[in-house]
């Protein structure tokens, strides 16, 4: 009660006990709904349906509110919500919706996947305006393509993908979030990222935004980013190749 | 990978992120700093993260903020 702003201010104590119910709802309100619309805006990229995300966020606040008290003070709040909020999705949405080729499609993989090849959107950019690769291009791109092309990558590079370039947590915390070890998460993001700048170069493509690629029998498919990335970087190797070559003197 | 170019940008997604170590990003960055191409990659990753940022960030519906106030009663 009159303890509430008490309560605010110790919140580097240990871990928050014994508040009374008015203390602890003003305090999860005050601390909690300010990250109403980063949870919400990952549930959409998690449900990609606006009525599930809904649902989802107020399952996740009333599993938050629930288990507040083992929240400790002091560390990271919108990181534990975005864990619950994501442990919410795994035990009760996805169990439901059943995506047996999405979980397929987040399998660990060698080197040999087709679709994993290197991408550059830089080089692919760069060969279609033939000048220095310009973001503006992509800026022409609605809300709605930029949301589809994430949407379109498998669910956990997707979300690795949205908690890192979104959300802006360190690789510890998404590994937290997604209760995966670091280097999966690492490796998700890397792999998450070439796939979201392929599909956001097909999007530019598909609406005139870039010509085809000069190379490219017209299709930006399997394997083809890795060819192109080579060909862009073959004339900046040109440019270091006194520099490449006394390394390798050196080494060798 | 004795090109430095190719070390750097074996590095950059790490550098961009803030996980690389302090030793290595200053071999980062001071490469950036010499080596306008490498420069214009990073640049370019950089805005293209900003872009995503910037379109996937949505507002709750204000119905949505109403409910979850409601439940907490």
């Amino acid at each position: 009660m009159s303890e509430s702003h008490g309560g605010v201010a110790h919140q580097r104590g240990p871990v928050r006990r014994g508040l009374d119910d008015a203390t602890r709802r003003a305090t999860f309100e005050a601390e909690a709904l300010p990250h109403l619309d980063s949870l919400y805006s990952a549930a959409l990229r998690y449900t990609r349906d606006r009525t599930d995300a809904e649902d989802l966020v107020q399952d996740a606040f009333a599993r938050a509110y629930a288990s507040y008290h083992q929240y400790e003070p002091g560390t990271n709040l919108r990181a534990w919500l975005h864990r619950i909020l994501h442990t919410t999705y795994i035990s009760q949405w996805r169990k439901a919706q059943r995506r047996p080729r999405e979980v397929a499609a987040d399998q660990p993989s060698g080197d040999g996947e087709p679709d994993d090849g290197e991408f550059s959107l830089f080089d692919r950019v760069a060969a279609a305006t033939s000048r220095p690769a310009e973001v503006e291009v992509l800026e022409h791109l609605t809300d709605a393509e930029v949301q589809e092309a994430l949407q379109s990558l498998p669910e956990s590079f997707r979300t690795a993908v949205y908690l890192a370039d979104v959300e802006g947590f360190p690789y510890a915390e998404i590994a937290e979030i997604m209760d995966s070890p670091v280097g999966t998460v690492m490796s998700r993001l890397h792999r998450g990222r070439q796939r979201l700048q392929r599909a956001l170069w097909e999007y530019a493509q598909r609406r005139g935004l870039v010509g085809p690629d000069p190379d490219d029998a017209g299709e930006a498919g399997e394997g083809r980013g890795d060819d192109a990335g080579r060909t862009g970087r073959a004339h900046q190797d040109d440019a270091h190749e006194g520099a490449a070559a006394q390394e390798q003197a050196h080494h060798g | 990978m004795d090109d430095p170019c190719d070390e750097v940008l074996a590095e950059i997604e790490r550098y961009l992120d803030g996980e690389c170590t302090a030793e290595a990003a200053a071999v980062v960055r001071a490469h950036l700093h010499d080596c306008s191409p490498c420069m214009d990659r990073a640049d370019f990753q950089r805005r293209v993260r900003a872009l995503v940022a910037q379109r996937c960030r949505e507002s709750a519906p204000p119905e949505l903020v109403a409910r979850i106030r409601a439940s907490l009663e």
